[in-house]
């Protein structure tokens, strides 16, 4: 493995950027993902920051169970954030819609139809604890060694 | 000026206080025991009642299988919502999560079922489907023709005049069958589940 390589994982260990976008869910999984930054759960001290920018991130936190008017939007959001990337669903509803799959609803669960989902974290919402260790568990698995991995 | 400005200056420079201060981290935060988490089996034997299932609200989060040691109720992650109703629902305590179960011992509380069938006329054309595919009725009747027509009153879901009339529903489990056999989305069945103080004679 090369120095540089090396530097990067360094760098990639304790620089995890985080967005998250709600494609249609009840809030409540966005108050569990805000609940994590504060001071009880500080994902900060583990190198997580949330800037809420695709632009910037590499790890896309989605919430919700994918209403019609994600349809074109998602997917560019999801092109627009730059490799290493990777995305997490949050809570029942992009796994599975949960309660709101039911018939006559306009939700088109789950979210990995749309775009490619490497973890999910299942709970209706999910515990902070279960949402930091699942970025927690992920971004080594994906930004490691990544260039080597690619080639 | 008072400002204590050396033994500020001697206490950030202290090697052990540098070393907590870039270093160290909260410690990682536990699940209490007694949060209610997915629900898990106890090991009580399963009879196939059924009542997790009728009082799940998630779509799909739990069914009943067979499996050699006997029936079993199964979770499914990405659909249950950790509500606890299963936990509370079954007679046996098959199911834990959290401390549902002491408090229900302590407060003396279990939960009670009842059910409401409606059969929407204008949709309703008559089939009987539903009344020759409830398993209730299956019981009482087991000669029941199809059409749903029969001879005793004594049934939950009966056709007659063409249309499909609920005459016990007291007899109600919940099962559902009739609603999943209906071709027209015609018979609603709605569960009323009540939480009730005390033991089962009393009320």
């Amino acid at each position: 493995m090369s120095i540089l390589q090396s530097v990067k994982n360094l760098v990639r260990s304790k620089s995890i950027h985080v967005a998250y976008v709600d494609v249609g869910s009840c809030n409540g999984c966005d108050i569990e993902v805000l609940a994590c930054l504060s001071p009880r759960y500080d994902i900060e001290q583990y190198g997580i920051y949330v800037h809420n920018n695709p632009r910037e991130a590499d790890i896309l936190l989605v919430i919700g169970a994918y209403t019609p008017g994600w349809e074109e939007k998602l997917h560019t959001l999801w092109e627009k954030i730059p490799d290493p990337k990777v995305a997490i669903a949050v809570g029942n509803c992009p796994i599975s819609g949960c309660l709101f799959n039911r018939p006559h609803t306009l939700v088109d669960p789950p979210v990995s139809k749309h775009i490619p989902i490497a973890a999910e974290v299942p709970g209706c919402p999910p515990r902070p604890t279960e949402i930091l260790a699942a970025v927690l568990s992920v971004a080594p698995l994906v930004f490691k060694d990544y260039e080597v991995a690619k080639r | 000026m008072a400002f204590p400005i050396i033994p500020y200056i001697q206490e950030v420079t202290r090697l052990e206080w540098l070393r907590k201060f870039f270093f160290v981290k909260t410690a990682p935060l536990l699940t209490p025991p007694y949060f209610r988490g997915f629900p898990e089996l106890t090991g009580k034997t399963c009879t196939h009642a059924l009542f997790c299932m009728m009082a799940c609200p998630a779509p799909g989060a739990i069914d009943v299988i067979r499996t050699p040691g006997g029936w079993q109720p199964r979770i499914h992650m990405g659909h249950c919502i950790r509500c606890g109703l299963c936990v509370e629902a079954c007679p046996n305590g098959v199911l834990t999560s959290g401390r549902i179960l002491e408090s229900m011992f302590y407060d003396n509380t279990r939960l009670s079922f009842s059910f409401r069938i409606d059969v929407n006329t204008d949709l309703c054309m008559g089939c009987g489907n539903c009344a020759v595919a409830c398993p209730v009725n299956k019981l009482i009747d087991a000669q029941m023709s199809h059409g749903g027509r029969a001879s005793t009153d004594e049934l939950l879901l009966k056709v007659s005049e063409g249309k499909c009339h609920v005459l016990h529903v007291e007899k109600c489990t919940g099962c559902k069958t009739c609603e999943n056999h209906c071709p027209n989305e015609a018979i609603r069945v709605s569960r009323l589940l009540e939480a009730v103080h005390g033991q089962e004679e009393e009320v």
